[in-house]
């Protein structure tokens, strides 16, 4: 039986919550005041974007003061009467267990503005003689159906925010380490940078990807932007390349809820390999290229009706180009290049970067001028004579990694750096 | 040997020592003479001396303490309307100490400014005249904008003739006790024709490979180093290869970010010069016309010139009897 990892790692004490600490901090305040009677703000609004660790801190504070917290989900309980029901008799008396105890209403946004009219104002009037401490959360705090939560006489507010990128990058290594997975720095750097500071996304992307694995790569990340599309795409896929009508082509297509972009991309790096009558391969590229011509027309007239033209070249367009070409033997599909060569090389290019400007400082030229006119001459040097190599090394102030990256090897580093030492 | 990169070392330290551009290099040798410059703008294709003669200029006016009087800033990497701003006007009004009342401040790549920071370069340079000079560089003078030409001397730069190239080379393998080879003169003009800081680059590439410099180590130390060699990617491509060559142009605009306009104005250069029928020149070079116009309205790099890359594998196709 598998748990979610999201449960299974679930934050046991503060240290391990990830951010927000001044957010918690005050939380925590709050609570504790309760021990010296009733406080003026008798709830807490908690707010922020999902994934953050609201009901997290909620969870593990009551947990270590001890308070029994009666959670409900405020989307389940929409009317007036069932709130009434459920908060305002467990906010009139103590915990069966004689424990203290905190209510908690989650998921607010569920509450609908007019519809579950009578909710708010139910809920503001059960805080208004509530005695024990009520924490609402929800992730859109602005929204006008919660205005009357922004008395500040009555409501303490405070806001969660997305943790930085370090922790939450932290915060997947300790899983991984729990887990007995060995994971590579730039997988695990990639799963973040998706999750855009969502940490339950973020844990349930890394399970979905490393649990039962020893191993985990950058390779076997990638995939996870179509995580559940792949199948889809390849049936798409089949259906452009070896459709015999329009119709069939564009109606694969049309059926197949994937991104239109990521559907050409695809497309694009596949049709070459299906065409092997050049004539074909021919067309086959040309109505492609039209097809991107229609979406940078798109994208700059912001005409959408243009879209159609787009759709119908990068499907059909591509489909009706065949008539002899008959490839033979089963060839697979492939990830689109171009994707995965954008974001495997972002580091690469921040490197040269920080070459190009060294030289810069140099040779009074541009950053850019240095990677594109200087920097592949030095390379060829780098290549093939280590004592000219250390030499331009100092004279540039190359870093160790810098070396590598121009020697492209770590025996040739190795070698270069030697004699600089000397 | 020694170990900087030589196209520093050789790099002239005052106008005397410049042995190309002469009547441009006489004229800001009167400039220095008479302890006054003009602002000016030196336009000219890469490698044929401005950003030198600029710093020239500057090491006779002031000597050898003329870093103190100079700033060097290019356009290309701080090319936003906040640099002039603040950098430029702060550097611009202050005066500055001697017996010269002005300071000087080249700015390179001057073409690759946006218009809204040219305008208000304008007014600076307008402004603090008095105390500052400026010198703008650039590859072509018509993207600098009408009212800054107009405040500014001209200077036209121009590819080093052949033999004052092979002069400069010479002097430098002399210098560094290198073996360069009559032919081996001839590959480097052929592939840098006249783009001087690409041949002393190329000379010292192949220096490194420790041989005597002859035209065919000049040409694999070139081809490795020229991350745009278009004749490769043609010849893949008519090879038959679409897949590879498809490989190699990625690589051409991801890695070494080469931008589709450069890749497609040298494909149509080395298309007059391969090896093929006449008409198939012409005809490819419908093609070529099609994508260059395509990537002006902003279609993308990589898919338009793929585009193009089957065209050649067709071609290759045809050649072979297909």
């Amino acid at each position: 039986m598998h748990f979610a990892w999201t449960v299974k790692h679930k934050p046991k004490s503060l240290a391990e919550i990830i951010g927000n600490q001044e957010a918690i901090k005050t939380l925590e305040r709050w609570l504790r005041s309760w021990e010296g009677g009733i406080p003026q703000q008798r709830a807490v609004f908690l707010h922020g974007p999902p994934g953050v660790g609201k009901t997290s801190a909620i969870e593990v504070l009551a947990n270590d003061l001890g308070m029994e917290l009666v959670e409900k989900n405020a989307s389940d309980y929409r009317t007036e009467e069932k709130i009434r029901r459920f908060a305002g008799s467990a906010s009139q008396y103590g915990g069966f267990s004689g424990r203290k105890r905190v209510i908690l209403l989650d998921e607010m946004d569920g509450i609908h503005g007019t519809v579950d009219r009578g909710a708010i104002p139910t809920i503001t009037k059960i805080i208004k003689n509530t005695r024990c401490p009520i924490v609402l959360i929800a992730n859109d705090f602005w929204n006008k159906k919660f205005v009357s939560f922004r008395d500040k006489k009555r409501y303490l507010v405070i806001e969660f925010k997305k943790p930085r990128t370090s922790e939450l990058l932290s915060h997947l290594k300790r899983i991984v380490a729990r887990e007995s997975v060995d994971a590579d720095e730039e997988s695990l750097k990639f799963i973040v940078q998706r999750s855009e500071g969502d940490v339950r996304s973020a844990v349930n992307d890394l399970q979905a990807l490393a649990q039962g694995k020893m191993k985990l790569t950058y390779d076997d990340v990638s995939w996870l932007a179509y995580r559940d599309r792949k199948d889809v795409i390849f049936t798409v896929l089949r259906q452009v390349l070896y459709g015999k009508t329009c119709r069939e082509a564009k109606q694969a297509a049309n059926n197949a809820d994937v991104n239109l972009d990521m559907l050409f991309e695809w497309i694009y790096e596949n049709a070459p390999y299906h065409f092997n009558v050049p004539s074909e391969l021919v067309d086959a590229m040309e109505a492609l290229a039209i097809a991107n011509l229609y979406s940078g027309r798109i994208r700059r007239t912001r005409n959408w009706k243009l879209l159609r033209y787009m759709f119908d070249h990068m499907t059909a367009g591509v489909a009706m180009t065949r008539e002899k070409s008959k490839p033979s033997g089963w060839i697979p599909f492939r990830f689109p290049q171009k994707i995965r060569s954008l974001s495997t090389s972002r580091a690469e290019r921040a490197k040269k970067r920080g070459i190009g400007q060294k030289i810069k400082r140099r040779m009074h030229v541009s950053v850019a001028t240095a990677q594109k006119d200087v920097l592949p001459y030095v390379k060829v040097i780098f290549e093939n004579d280590s004592q000219m190599a250390a030499g331009l090394t100092e004279w540039f102030s190359f870093g160790e990694e810098e070396v590598e990256y121009i020697a492209g090897g770590k025996r040739r580093t190795k070698a270069i750096l030697k004699l600089i030492t000397k | 040997m020694s170990f900087e990169m030589w196209a520093e070392k050789y790099r002239p330290k005052s106008l005397a020592q410049m042995v190309d551009q002469k009547q441009i290099v006489e004229r800001l040798a009167s400039f220095a003479k008479s302890r006054n410059i003009p602002h000016c703008i030196f336009a000219g294709p890469p490698g044929t001396g401005k950003t030198t003669a600029a710093l020239c200029l500057a090491r006779d006016l002031y000597g050898d303490v003329f870093r103190e009087h100079l700033m060097e800033l290019n356009a290309s990497d701080e090319r936003g309307i906040n640099v002039v701003r603040e950098t430029v006007k702060t550097f611009a009004r202050v005066r500055t100490l001697g017996e010269i009342p002005f300071k000087i401040l080249i700015l390179d790549e001057a073409d690759n400014m946006t218009r809204d920071a040219q305008q208000a370069l304008r007014r600076t340079m307008e402004r603090y005249t008095r105390t500052c000079r400026f010198i703008l560089i650039a590859n072509y003078s018509g993207k600098i904008i009408e009212p800054i030409q107009s405040r500014c001397a001209p200077f036209r730069f121009s590819y080093l003739p052949r033999q004052e190239q092979d002069l400069y080379l010479k002097r430098v393998a002399s210098g560094e006790n290198i073996t360069l080879q009559e032919d081996g003169l001839n590959a480097i003009f052929d592939v840098c024709e006249g783009d001087l800081r690409k041949a002393i680059n190329s000379l010292q590439a192949a220096a490194s490979l420790g041989k005597p410099v002859d035209s065919e180590i000049v040409y694999s130390v070139v081809g490795r180093a020229n991350p745009a060699d278009v004749h490769s990617l043609i010849k893949t491509a008519m090879e038959g290869n679409f897949v590879e060559a498809r490989k190699k142009l990625r690589e051409m605009i991801i890695k070494y970010g080469v931008a589709g306009s450069d890749i497609i104005k040298q494909i149509h250069t080395e298309l007059f010069r391969i090896d093929i029928p006449e008409n198939m020149k012409t005809k490819l070079a419908i093609v070529v016309g099609e994508v260059d116009f395509r990537l002006g309205e902003g279609a993308d790099e990589e898919v338009q010139l793929s585009a193009l890359l089957a065209n050649l594998v067709e071609a290759g196709y045809q050649l072979k009897g297909g």
